[in-house]
């Protein structure tokens, strides 16, 4: 189609709403199985990368499919390309699963493309087609600038932001927080992330550390902690390092070192290591070590990813009381294989507000753009920051 | 008084916490049926939804002599049947079995406890289960005290105060039927209450497992739109129905000895009443859920024996034709008497006296061979004062609301509405939730829900001993009236119908039909 012939954004929404009525007016053909319409939510993924917004619709499409087999949404599936001349694409589908006791459950889901100066439009674009009266999730693949209009014409209509940094940095995620937390509290949309949704079974090891009852004070005596991620020397710790590490800080009392804090004892010792040589995805987390101790009991924890295995860890605690014999535990845990429809999924299951993330981009903004570069171990090049310890934690 | 341990910081505000302190769950009972068809099932897709513990283990105990190799080979083949997750995850049951193991022994004999003790010492070196038991009691009633008697006397059992200081605690489940009349189920209480202190008592139901059970009290009380009408002013009558399509499946011996009041009405249909009629509770917790529960039973007006034959229908089912297939009528079953007088349908009228349900009456009716398969709550609402629309077919039907426990788990509300046209037309249509179609149809089962609840010692889908005698002490005098009228032959209904002509009467006395759901 030329662009003289191309239809005007009008003329596109008008004909995706006939596509939409037709998939529901139209009987099931003989031999079809009948169909009932499903929608929990707006489910709004927009693929905001500069230069690559068809690549990442493309990418986004099989994602969002298997996500409405569980969770029956209207998903409207953007990309959005600045350059350009001014059009938009669409195109609709029926995602349908079979139903227990026969007949199939559908969701829709719509593709749009935007062109030129389209993109500045796309929020009434999205508006038009949303479904009244269910939630709008929106899934925002790219950077955050808040003050960008066509993020945040979108965001304003959404009950809850998910974004994805487990390719980058947590500094959009930060940027979303700080968004978030200007807005009233009436209207204030809870927000995701699929790095930190990525945490969840690491979080819940590193708590079984202290589940014991005579283990649980020395929570507050951890004197080191160590992040193994996949990554090349050099390369800044990624975001599910980060939000780890930012999360143990408010859980356990954490922040940076003030000058005056030079020789305070209650120190905490971040140490960071770069494994090339794993095969994972890129900035993923292979290991994370606490380490500390108080009244003669020494502890050591640790949770490793196995070597070839996704979704296998080893957790370890190892407990020395006086110098003695050290009491070691050992179990064999299933981490949640990264694959990014389950973790959106999970990340659209968890409640809409979550303060433990909050806190955690908060504290990793303290860093203020720090980069926290991972070193090789074993040749005393691991990076290695130091933090202090506030006191007891709060309860 | 020693002081309450500090919580884990760790834990605070961890949102994907669903799993309990490390422990061991030990099921008497593992060669059972429902070891094979729902316990194990059940752990396994908790341990697939990475729900269990880290420190974690299951033992069977068991009359027959296995080890523990073939006692997991077995539950590897129980699991790939009865998981609602198929096929079975290599990797999941690779973790889950290394915690898995059998100890052979009979309730009876000390040496059982003795063994079962020094197994546990064990695992709680090698998996790290820190001397938490979870005892779940999958045998018959006869059972459960030497069990219980057992289990204290080999020293088992941890004071329910260790596990407020952070020692180790001791919990146990007990399966339904808990007793067979009022005096044997305060006995059974006794007898738990010598060893086990109430807090540590977990009595299951597994009804209250369900999905859409709990969903009626988030239905009631999360939403504001039903509570005021929730009530005498306008609500008409309640219908509360809980119908099979099979017959009694090989258990014709235990049916003998319980018929479909004490299997079925005096556990799960009291309960659903009890959930629909209840106030709302100070909180979740849970004996703020169980006191009002408990208060519903102690208002429900006892049935004089002179009443019983008024209000309560017995039935029980000849042969017939349930989904396009011949039955045998209940007589005709095996291990069944050919003069059986066991109710296999009951339907009853129950009143609930205070001051919300005053004069509405609870029809409840439960049975085997219905003619289909469903467990609902239905609200009848009050018909209109007033008729403005003239309606050619007789009428307008008054508002239900349908709280579809199984199958197709949901709510649906009837109303009146026009039809499209020049003429006005009224057509009765339903808004119709479904849960399979809201949220996807792979919803935890009951059992799932409830071992991870009892393992994390939450106790408000579980009923408290107050409860379950209430329970009885309501059905007892039921049962009581048919024995004092020498318990005569219940009036047969066709497999594949509604139930005798005799539960409609009920109804239409009152000027009233029952549902066809």
């Amino acid at each position: 189609m030329t662009a003289a012939q191309a239809e005007r954004p009008g003329e596109v929404l008008e004909r995706v709403e006939a596509e939409l009525r037709a998939l529901w007016s139209t009987p099931p053909a003989p031999g079809e199985l009948p169909r009932a319409r499903a929608c929990t939510m707006n489910l709004v993924v927009v693929a905001a990368t500069p230069g690559a917004g068809r690549a990442r619709v493309d990418e986004w499409v099989p994602v969002v499919d298997e996500v409405l087999l569980g969770l029956p949404a209207r998903a409207i599936v953007v990309g959005i390309e600045p350059g350009g001349e001014p059009a938009l694409e669409a195109g609709t589908t029926a995602v349908c699963t079979p139903q227990e006791g026969g007949g199939l459950v559908c969701s829709e889901r719509i593709t749009l493309f935007a062109r030129g100066d389209v993109c500045a439009r796309l929020h009434s674009c999205v508006a038009a087609l949303c479904t009244s009266d269910v939630p709008t999730v929106l899934v925002w693949l790219g950077p955050v600038h808040a003050d960008e209009p066509a993020f945040g014409a979108i965001a304003r209509d959404a009950s809850r932001i998910v974004l994805d940094s487990r390719r980058g940095p947590v500094d959009g995620l930060t940027s979303l927080v700080y968004w978030s937390r200007a807005r009233s509290e009436l209207d204030r949309p809870g927000i995701g992330d699929l790095a930190w949704t990525c945490l969840a079974p690491w979080q819940e090891m590193c708590a079984r550390m202290f589940d014991e009852p005579g283990l649980r004070a020395l929570a507050a005596h951890v004197t080191r902690l160590t992040l193994r991620q996949a990554s090349g020397a050099g390369v800044p710790l990624g975001a599910e390092g980060a939000l780890l590490m930012a999360w143990l800080a408010t859980r356990l009392g954490w922040r940076l070192p003030a000058p005056r804090d030079a020789a305070s004892p209650a120190q905490v010792e971040v140490v960071l290591v770069a494994d090339p040589a794993a095969v994972a995805s890129p900035g993923a987390l292979l290991a994370v070590r606490l380490e500390g101790g108080a009244n003669g009991v020494a502890f050591r924890g640790e949770i490793v990813r196995e070597p070839g295995h996704v979704d296998a860890a080893t957790w370890r605690l190892e407990v020395t009381r006086d110098g003695g014999e050290p009491r070691r535990l050992e179990q064999h845990v299933r981490l949640r294989a990264d694959e990014t429809a389950g973790l959106l999924e999970r990340t659209l299951h968890r409640p809409t507000h979550d303060p433990a993330l909050a806190d955690a981009a908060a504290w990793a903004d303290e860093l203020e753009g720090e980069e926290l570069a991972c070193g090789l171990e074993g040749d005393n090049v691991a990076t290695v920051r130091r933090l202090v310890r506030e006191g007891t934690p709060t309860p | 008084m020693a002081e309450p341990l500090p919580p884990n910081p760790l834990r605070r505000g961890l949102v994907e916490d669903r799993s309990s302190d490390a422990c061991a769950v030990v099921i008497f009972g593992a060669s059972g049926d429902l070891t094979r068809r729902k316990l194990m099932p059940a752990l396994y897709n908790l341990a697939w939804a990475r729900s269990l513990p880290g420190g974690f283990a299951v033992v069977g105990v068991a009359r027959r002599d296995k080890t523990d190799d073939s006692f997991r080979a077995e539950m590897k083949e129980a699991v790939a049947a009865f998981s609602r997750r198929k096929p079975l995850d290599a990797a999941v049951w690779a973790d889950f079995e290394r915690g898995i193991r059998y100890v052979r022994g009979q309730a009876s004999e000390a040496t059982t406890y003795d063994t079962l003790r020094a197994h546990l010492e064990r695992i709680d070196a090698e998996r790290g289960t820190r001397g938490n038991r979870l005892f779940y009691l999958a045998v018959p009633p006869a059972e459960f005290g030497p069990i219980v008697q057992g289990l204290r006397a080999a020293g088992l059992v941890a004071p329910a105060v260790d596990e407020k200081t952070g020692g180790a605690w001791t919990r146990v489940v007990f399966e339904k039927p808990f007793g067979h009349d009022l005096e044997s189920a305060r006995a059974l209480n006794d007898a738990v209450a010598s060893a086990f202190a109430e807090s540590q008592v977990f009595r299951i139901d597994h009804y209250l497992g369900k999905e859409t059970v709990q969903n009626l009290l988030v239905f009631r009380f999360a939403n504001s739109l039903f509570e005021p009408i929730w009530g005498r002013e306008h609500v008409d009558h309640v219908q509360i129905t809980v119908a099979e399509d099979i017959g009694v499946e090989g258990r014709g011996r235990f049916y003998e000895q319980t018929g479909v009041t004490r299997d079925i009405v005096e556990n799960h249909a009291m309960q659903l009443l009890c959930l629909t009629a209840m106030e709302p509770p100070v909180s979740l917790a849970a004996d703020a859920v169980r006191d009002e529960k408990v208060k519903v039973l102690r208002s429900l007006r006892p049935m004089e024996r002179s009443e019983v034959a008024r209000h309560v229908v017995r039935g029980q089912y000849g042969p017939g034709v349930v989904r396009a297939e011949k039955v045998p009528g209940y007589r005709e079953e095996p291990d069944v008497s050919p003069g059986s007088r066991v109710e296999t349908f009951v339907a009853m009228k129950c009143l609930v006296d205070n001051w919300r349900w005053s004069g509405v009456p609870f029809y409840v009716r439960a049975g085997k061979r219905l003619a289909r398969r469903v467990t609902e709550i239905a609200v009848c609402f009050r018909e209109i004062p007033h008729a403005l629309f003239h309606t050619q077919d007789g009428g307008i039907t008054a508002n239900t609301l349908a709280v579809r426990i199984q199958p197709d788990e949901g709510i649906a509300l009837r109303f009146i509405s026009k039809e499209p046209g020049q003429q006005t037309i009224l057509r009765d249509v339903a808004m119709d939730f479904r849960y399979g179609a809201a949220f996807g149809s792979n919803t935890p089962e009951a059992y799932e829900r409830l071992l991870l609840d009892a393992m994390r010692g939450e106790a408000t889908l579980f009923t408290r001993h107050d409860e379950v005698e209430a329970q009885w002490a309501y059905v007892d005098r039921v049962l009581g009236a048919w024995a004092a009228d020498g318990n005569p032959p219940p009036p047969t209904y066709a497999a594949g119908s509604w139930g005798p002509e005799q539960a409609d009467d009920l109804l239409a006395r009152d000027g009233r039909r029952w549902r066809k759901p």
